[in-house]
């Protein structure tokens, strides 16, 4: 019925965008097809820091036009990612006028639409269309959000990046503890697999219940009713389908330790998401992976990097050459630079999982807190399906970031003209047809 | 709903039956009549064809919902063709194209905006307030279920953890047992596990508020301003419920076992073990009083038994039940959580199977919802069915109060006493009359009304605020001015009489004469602090050595600020007089100014489209998305001059009806100082009312101030702010079913000298607040 609101009617996509795979699918179509010929795309991540990613942090030293990155020094703040540079493509450039990025674009960063804060998203995100053409998993898209630690307790999941249309918003993952349940409760043994089967048990009871107070409803409030009752179901069928495959799960899941119970800074809680999230992607649970650092608001701490300052301040302080965003990058960098290691660790096909991954870098601010979006920086990591370049800088001029988005959906072979742009306005915003051609191999 | 149908038997057409709607005859007509001159394929003024238009489908939504604006909106056709469509006719058809949008887009994420609040002054005013419809269908409202407002939801919970002080006649104001939860001045909005109980802690005031545990609302409302509370925006999704039960795990244990204490956190002082540990931040660097504070319920009696018997486990259920539903469990409810409880005891024996057996009842459907499904009696002719028994004693209740409904009404319903409008209406005046019963419903109204209460979350560039002659913990002050003008609604709807005038041109103010008479000051007037005695350092300069306003001296006055005692905000504030000239009632308060501002300057748009809708009635269509809307960024201009932008023809035809009514309040910085210069020259405050709808309001004003007189002075303002009570209280836009409705609220208020108690009493005993129309 409605379309729009971001805390409404979210029909059966509810468990925080744990929607449920059809039960005939096969669970590991990535395991499954070990030796194809043709490489095909199998898992995305994005990963976005809010208050912007200045391009002066990020484009190595006398970089002004396309060229190879090989001879280039990175700069300090993402100097982690050198040693992957022959993998990756640097874009500058690019803008999201259109997405009223101030402050964060929200939905809009990813939407590639105007966006604003309490504003439902106006369609599809970019990471749920690419999720709904990767090969089908039990959790096709999950996502998780690094903030200060009482906003992450107070507030464990929170919907600001990711839509699965519009008025659905996707909302991401704080509380590793309550993921780590989630995902891995059925491997757990003694008092925890205990108090896990109890809660199994209750929640059906609670399905059952929500379930039968919808009979009698007027047919538009029992449409509302069912994404509460959907909810339930979608909570219950997942827990259901990961215990069905808790030996497999075994081998992937994190260890639950201090850092998840008992964290003393932020970025323990920040390592453990991540650490759950590859362990989601490892295990085949997932094929696509939204890290909102920031959750996309203008808020967020550091304060396990030796950063006082909250974040909504650091958003004032131009970034080059400031100590503390060079910290915030690094500390970025070093998730990026693991995740990478860690797919690599797994093989897959000929090669490893991050043969067949795609990693998206960017901030959901573009360029800076208070921007008008004019220019938006991007860093792509791996070149799953092979049509894209890499080890590259790329100087785009003014293309919108929906043009880039269309790329990707071409990189993981599901071509399209446009993502979300109208062709009314492309011309406004310099639009074109189909992938960016400078990005292509 | 379908509002062409109804329409129908309005009698507007003379057709009794009602055929399935149609294109041909609903909107061709209409098309052909006065759009086809300058938008078929020849003309195409606009690029714009609509001689190719049939059904409303998917493919042509964007161009029809353009149109149903259009239309609606009395945008087109332009003003100067002489064959204009009259109201009617423009409603028939603008109805006619939200239905079809609404079927048309069922699969493909819907389409409701017709629905929401912003969109309720599509409907002519005119139509609604001038000669009523004759064979208007009776009106109700359609039988739903409500999802209850965040702030009732966490004040449900509160009461489970917390024991809040009962009203003191003696000293009005404080905060009291079932207000609503105020920011702190973090801005958030939270319950503490128990705070009366803390007596001190290691380290400051930052120490404490990172050791304190709370939770914030785990429900949302969307969107910042205006009404927000409408039963079609909202449902409870996974993410939520899953919330919810990790919420109502803590709070049944704090039910249960209280604050977790160690022995010496009742000493107060810290054991060997924490000698050389910073502690502070920590839940173990608080110190509690021995008493126990928190309510004890039939929660707390079944964890003290070692094997509670059935009456004791089926006490806490039942108790529980009630206190989140507001209504006792039927048998079969009680029996159904009984055996969740008696299983989750059994497998995890008492002290956790408690936690985890008790949380279903928190995700009960009526614990998050307030049914109104009228699923009794026989729907009359119109279907409709008035409603009954407990959702009527708890659609009354819900109409004022968080809490559940006080001894009075459930005496009444129980002996019968609730059944009639003539019973309803004397619930409704006792509540009224009765200032012990708290009623944080009303306020809310205010608050979505004026939007005066989002200043402390704008966020402020530093340059622009120290330039504009901000001071220090800018946000702070702002959400204590929030607190301020609550209480000063509150006195005026004490005094009730003309309400909406005197909030509108009152020359009272309540402030903490510290910190907030900087806002109230005039920029130009302000000064450096003079150099500090070096002997006496605490001396601050006095507020004359600032240049601050000059107040007079004022009455001591209570406000409400939150439980939590880590701000520094007292409760005693002062009401004093500004003068005339300089300020007018709400709108000219800081808390109101810059709600309606950005981060760097004034937001006249904003401020303008404030007055349209919430005052004038009228409304704005969506921008385009075709519209780059930015201003451009040259700090050698006045925001005036910058919004040249907003002049060129396309833009003008909407901007026209905002910028006008918002460039007058350029006699305020975007802090909220008055200000005589800008850029070093003098302010230019004029402005002007285009098209009111009103035309004695219609011509230039000098500033706001003027702009306000004559706003506070005209019945049609009155009747748009009855048009927007009307929308809070029902939950739903006005349809002209409800024009008998709004004209009767109408009258009560004017009658009774504009009396915000005789408005309501007529709108809660009025069919659409009591009847629902069931399906057939």
């Amino acid at each position: 019925m409605p379309d729009l609101k971001g805390t409404m009617i979210n029909r059966r996509k509810m468990l925080q965008g744990m929607a449920a795979a059809a039960v005939a699918a096969p669970l590991f179509p990535g395991l499954a097809q070990a030796a194809s010929n043709k490489r095909k795309p199998k898992r995305v991540i994005f990963f976005l820091q809010n208050q912007g990613f200045d391009p002066y942090t990020a484009i190595p030293k006398g970089l002004k036009e396309d060229c190879s990155l090989k001879s280039f020094e990175f700069e300090e703040p993402i100097k982690a990612l050198e040693p992957l540079k022959d993998r990756l493509h640097i874009i500058n450039g690019l803008h999201g006028r259109h997405t009223s990025p101030s402050h964060s674009a929200f939905f809009g960063a990813l939407g590639g639409y105007r966006g604003g804060i309490g504003s439902p998203p106006r369609g599809a995100t970019i990471d749920h269309v690419i999720s709904q053409h990767l090969p089908e998993t039990v959790l096709p898209h999950l996502c998780i959000g690094m903030d200060s630690l009482p906003n992450m307790r107070s507030r464990p999941t929170l919907a600001t990046l990711s839509a699965t249309g519009p008025g659905k918003p996707i909302f991401m993952h704080s509380n590793p503890q309550a993921l780590y349940q989630a995902l891995f409760g059925s491997i757990s043994t003694g008092e925890v697999r205990e108090r896990y089967e109890a809660r199994s048990n209750v929640l059906r009871s609670v399905e059952r219940i929500a379930q039968q107070n919808s009979h009698g409803l007027p047919a538009d409030e029992k449409e509302r009713y069912s994404s509460y009752t959907d909810g339930f179901r979608d909570m219950n069928g997942l827990r259901g389908r990961l215990a069905n495959i808790s030996d497999h799960l075994k081998k992937f899941a994190p260890e639950y330790g201090e850092k998840f119970t008992n964290p003393e800074f932020e970025t323990d809680w920040h390592d453990s998401l991540l650490d759950l999230g590859i362990s989601a992607l490892k295990s085949g649970i997932t094929n696509t992976l939204t890290i909102g650092s920031g959750r996309g608001e203008i808020f967020g701490a550091w304060k396990g990097l030796g950063v006082d300052k909250q974040g909504h301040n650091l958003g004032h302080m131009p970034q080059p050459n400031n100590e503390i965003w060079v910290k915030i990058r690094h500390y970025n960098c070093r998730m990026l630079a693991k995740l990478v290691k860690e797919l690599e660790s797994m093989p897959e096909g000929d090669g490893t999982m991050m043969d067949n991954s795609l990693i998206v870098y960017t901030s959901n601010n573009a360029d800076k807190q208070h921007t008008s979006g004019a220019n938006w920086p991007f860093i792509l990591i791996g070149n799953p399906a092979g049509p894209l370049k890499t080890g590259q800088f790329t100087q785009m001029a003014k293309r919108p970031i929906n043009d880039l988005y269309t790329t990707l959906l071409h990189a993981v072979g599901a071509p399209a003209d446009r993502f979300n742009m109208d062709k009314n306005l492309a011309e406004n915003y310099s639009s074109k047809v189909g992938p960016i051609e400078e990005l292509l191999a | 709903m379908n509002r062409f149908l109804l329409f129908l038997a309005a009698g507007v057409l003379a057709v009794q039956a009602a055929p399935s709607p149609s294109f041909k005859r609903d909107a061709l007509p209409f098309l052909e009549q006065y759009c086809f001159d300058c938008h078929d394929a020849e003309t195409k003024k606009g690029e714009l064809a609509l001689d190719e238009l049939t059904e409303v489908t998917p493919e042509s939504f964007g161009v029809w919902k353009r149109v149903w604006e259009q239309v609606a909106l009395k945008e087109m056709p332009p003003k100067k063709k002489k064959n204009q469509p009259d109201a009617k006719e423009r409603l028939r058809l603008a109805n006619w194209i939200a239905d079809g949008l609404e079927q048309a887009m069922k699969e493909k994420g819907g389409f409701n905006t017709h629905l929401l609040p912003a969109k309720g002054n599509y409907l002519d005013h005119d139509l609604l307030f001038g000669e009523l419809p004759k064979n208007l269908e009776p009106a109700s409202t359609p039988a739903r279920i409500w999802r209850i407002h965040p702030q009732e939801h966490l004040v449900r919970l509160n009461e489970l953890i917390n024991k809040e002080p009962e009203y003191n006649p003696k000293a009005p104001g404080l905060r009291t047992r079932g207000d609503h939860i105020s920011w702190n001045n973090q801005g958030e909005v939270k319950v503490y596990y128990g705070l009366d109980r803390i007596k001190g802690q290691v380290g400051g005031s930052a120490a404490y508020a990172a050791a304190i545990t709370g939770f914030s609302s785990i429900l949302n409302t969307t969107g910042d301003h205006g009404l927000r509370s409408y039963p079609i925006l909202y449902s409870v999704n996974g993410a939520q419920a899953s919330q919810i039960a990790r919420h109502a795990e803590d709070i049944i244990r704090f039910m249960a076992y209280g604050p977790k204490i160690e022995p010496y956190q009742f000493s107060g002082k810290l054991p060997e073990k924490y000698k050389d540990v910073d502690i502070r931040g920590t839940v173990e660097s608080l110190f509690y009083k021995e008493e126990v504070m928190r309510p004890l319920s039939p929660v707390y009696d079944l964890v003290q038994a070692e094997n509670p018997s059935e009456e004791k486990l089926r006490a806490a259920v039942d108790f529980l039940f009630e206190a989140l539903t507001f209504r006792e469990p039927s048998s079969k409810e009680s029996d159904v959580y009984l055996k969740i409880l008696k299983d989750s005891v059994a497998d995890l024996g008492l002290k956790e199977g408690v936690i985890l057996g008790l949380t279903p009842i928190f995700l009960d459907r009526d614990a998050l919802f307030r049914p109104e499904l009228a699923q009794y009696g026989k729907p009359g002719k119109y279907g409709r069915v008035m409603l009954q028994g407990n959702e009527l004693a708890l659609a009354v209740n819900g109409a004022f109060s968080y809490l559940k409904p006080d001894a009075e009404l459930k005496k009444a319903l129980k002996e019968g006493r609730l059944k009639t409008r003539d019973d309803v209406r004397r619930e409704v005046i006792r509540i009224l009359s009765d200032e012990s019963i708290r009623k944080p419903r009303v306020l809310q109204f205010f608050h979505e009304y004026f939007d005066y209460d989002l200043a402390g979350g704008i966020c402020k560039d530093g340059k622009a605020l120290s330039k504009a002659g901000g001071g220090a913990k800018f946000p702070n002050v702002m959400f204590g001015m929030t607190a301020s003008v609550d209480r000063l609604v509150e006195l005026i709807l004490q005094e009730d009489k003309q309400v909406l005038k005197e909030l509108l041109t009152t020359d009272r103010v309540i402030l903490e004469a510290g910190s907030d008479s900087l806002y109230f000051s005039t920029r130009e007037n302000l000064k450096k602090a003079p150099p500090r005695d070096k002997k006496d350092k605490k001396k601050k300069p006095t507020p004359e050595e600032l240049g601050y306003v000059a107040l007079s001296k004022g009455e001591r006055i209570n406000v409400r600020i939150p439980a939590v005692k880590f701000t520094n905000g007292r409760s005693a504030r002062t009401l004093v007089r500004l003068p005339k000239e300089e300020r007018r009632g709400i709108l000219t308060h800081p808390s109101w100014l810059v709600s309606h501002s950005d981060a760097m300057d004034n937001h006249a748009i904003l401020r303008g489209k404030w007055i349209r809708e919430r005052l004038l009635g009228g409304a704005v269509p969506e921008v385009p998305i075709t519209v780059d809307a930015q201003l451009p960024d040259e700090p050698k201009n006045t925001l005036r001059e910058r919004m040249r932008v907003t002049r060129v023809a396309e833009c003008w035809r909407c901007h026209r009806k905002m910028d006008p009514l918002g460039l007058p309040f350029e006699m305020y910085n975007h802090l909220g100082l008055r200000r005589t210069t800008e850029l070093g020259k003098p302010v230019d405050t004029s402005g002007e009312i285009i098209d009111s709808g009103d035309p004695s309001l219609d011509g230039p004003v000098k500033n706001a101030l003027e702009m306000i007189d004559k706003l506070a002075a005209s019945e049609r303002v009155e009747q748009v702010f009855v048009r927007h009570a009307f929308r809070f209280w029902m939950g739903r836009n006005e349809t002209l079913e409800d024009a008998p409705t709004l004209q009767a609220a109408h009258r009560a208020y004017k009658e009774n000298d504009g009396s915000m108690k005789a408005l309501l009493t007529s709108l809660l005993t009025s069919d659409a607040f009591l009847y629902r129309k069931v399906e057939p």
